[in-house]
């Protein structure tokens, strides 16, 4: 069978299916990655004030928002008035 | 050279170096530098070891980057060393003198590197975002990733074992360089010696359940706060992982799985008090108002210049307390209270502090011993390469032709480590030029 050079995931996912785990990690990135940008959509955020909006655990939000960050999607705002959190807000120019 | 194809691909070479890390490095660029052919294999992605992950180097705060990259660009370039990422050696036999037959595995990339040109558009529109180990799970990356900037080869990835198979990456590729088609490569190696650089594991800290790693989210190992100080650092600063708090009252532990019996590592891991005095510095730097607080058994500075970097960094306000740490708990706000013996005071005392870094000690990386069938790689007693003749002949292993650079052998600092690297590759010409001259 000749592989068409560009095409090869499909080559390899009829050899290899995809593993269930796989597919769920997936979908739980893509579910958190929509209720961040959704949170952070009108007004820039600290981790602190989007844990409480999104009823996810502080450290969770820490790290998906630095993927996304990482991702440029995401990009650190001023630093609140206790010196403490820093603002996140959506990209202007971000990519998706 | 390739002398033939059947399902593994015979070469042939002077030298192979297992290990790409600075020491690996050092004994390959030496030996190719004299001539002779040199493979180097590598089981991570890039070369570079763990000093390329570093921030800076002590005592001089050089930046590590800066040191490493040109060496790491040098070994890349050079027309005597052949580079196997992602490979493994999986078994050594000795047939003689000058003769090794070595058995290396090489895992597929499912990327043409030589095509690949770093562009990072496959990882753009990757949908996958998995624990990125090269920021030491502090942050996310793509499963189509390129392992970090200054990585080398500067080439894509796929991690097979995430990736959902969308083609997404192969669609973005300009250079059509993604092929799923790949698959494992076997080669028999005929070496004529052997340098050992497999490097060093680092302790791994959830095994003192008393310290609380893993369980509080504001306790980092000295690595974790490494990256959080690199140019290529996971956060935009220095942030507590629990919170995203910027951190004003930052602890110390050192000796963590150094000294320390009842973990199995009673020896002491030669560099945690300087890149902890180090990291103190440069977090001084960082966050100007941030207290940093060090608490130590005893400060080993005994390098060049080690100790007027102590004195620099007590003079810079970094407070050191003789304490010995027996546990760490955390307060809702996710604060950390360390209750310790203060050695000084001959008393018992807690502190309170709202990051904790726990200056981990170092390891062997066992295994290496494990692959060489017909002859014994001799370890010491705590699993390090054993150096057969350690004052007369540093590289000498118990097999002749076989020989250990860097912290394969034990413990050391960077400058000992291109020091030891270069002992190896000296080593290695004169048994190379036995019975030659």
């Amino acid at each position: 069978m000749e592989i068409e050079k560009g095409k090869t995931a499909k080559y390899l996912k009829e050899k290899r299916p995809v593993p269930k785990e796989v597919t769920e990690q997936l979908k739980s990135f893509t579910k958190t990655k929509k209720a961040i940008l959704n949170a952070l959509k009108e007004v820039h955020k600290t981790i602190p004030e989007l844990a409480m909006e999104l009823n996810m655990p502080k450290e969770d939000v820490v790290y998906q928002l630095m993927s996304l960050v990482k991702y440029g999607q995401v990009a650190p705002d001023d630093i609140d008035d206790m010196d403490e959190y820093f603002y996140y807000k959506i990209k202007s120019n971000g990519k998706n | 050279m390739i002398m033939e194809e059947t399902k593994k691909k015979i070469l042939e070479y002077d030298a192979l170096v297992v290990g790409g890390g600075i020491a690996g490095g050092e004994s390959a660029l030496n030996l190719a530098n004299l001539g002779y052919q040199v493979l180097l294999v590598e089981k991570d992605l890039t070369i570079g070891g763990k000093m390329i992950m570093l921030s800076k180097v002590f005592p001089t705060l050089d930046c590590a980057a800066c040191i490493t990259t040109p060496k790491v660009s040098e070994i890349a370039r050079h027309k005597n060393i052949t580079i196997l990422t992602g490979a493994e050696v999986k078994k050594i036999n000795k047939l003689g003198e000058h003769r090794f037959e070595v058995d290396v595995l090489q895992k597929p990339r499912y990327v043409h590197v030589a095509d690949c040109t770093g562009c990072q558009l496959c990882e753009d529109v990757c949908p996958v975002s998995v624990s990125d180990q090269y920021q030491y799970g502090m942050v996310g990356r793509k499963a189509a990733y390129i392992p970090f900037s200054i990585a080398s080869p500067r080439a894509a990835a796929i991690d097979i074992e995430n990736c959902t198979l969308c083609g997404a990456c192969e669609r973005a590729c300009p250079t059509k360089c993604i092929d799923f088609t790949q698959t494992e490569e076997e080669y028999l190696v005929k070496a004529r010696s052997v340098v050992v650089a497999t490097g060093f594991n680092l302790f791994d800290p959830l095994k003192i359940p008393r310290y609380g790693y893993g369980r509080f989210k504001n306790i980092i190992t000295s690595m974790q706060m490494e990256r959080q100080l690199a140019p290529t650092r996971p956060f935009n600063t220095i942030l507590r992982p629990g919170d995203g708090k910027l951190p004003d009252n930052i602890a110390y532990v050192l000796c963590t799985g150094s000294r320390d019996k009842s973990v199995g590592n009673p020896i002491c891991s030669q560099v945690c008090c300087m890149y902890s005095i180090k990291q103190a510095q440069l977090l001084m730097g960082a966050l100007p108002m941030a207290d940093i607080t060090i608490y130590y058994l005893h400060i080993r500075a005994f390098g060049k210049g080690f100790n007027e970097f102590y004195a620099q960094a007590q003079d810079m306000g970094v407070e050191f307390i003789k304490g010995k740490v027996g546990k760490i708990s955390e307060k809702e706000n996710g604060n950390l209270i360390l209750r310790y013996e203060d050695i000084e005071a001959g008393v018992v005392k807690e502190a309170e502090h709202d990051m904790v870094v726990l200056s981990v000690g170092i390891l062997p990386n066992q295994g290496i011993a494990d692959v060489f069938e017909n002859e014994k790689l001799e370890l010491d007693p705590f699993n390090f390469v054993q150096q057969s003749d350690m004052l007369a002949s540093p590289a000498k292993t118990s097999i002749d032709g076989v020989f250990v650079a860097g912290t394969a052998s034990g413990p050391m600092d960077i400058p000992d480590s291109i020091l030891s690297g270069g002992a190896a590759s000296a080593e290695t010409t004169s048994y190379l030029r036995r019975g030659t001259l």
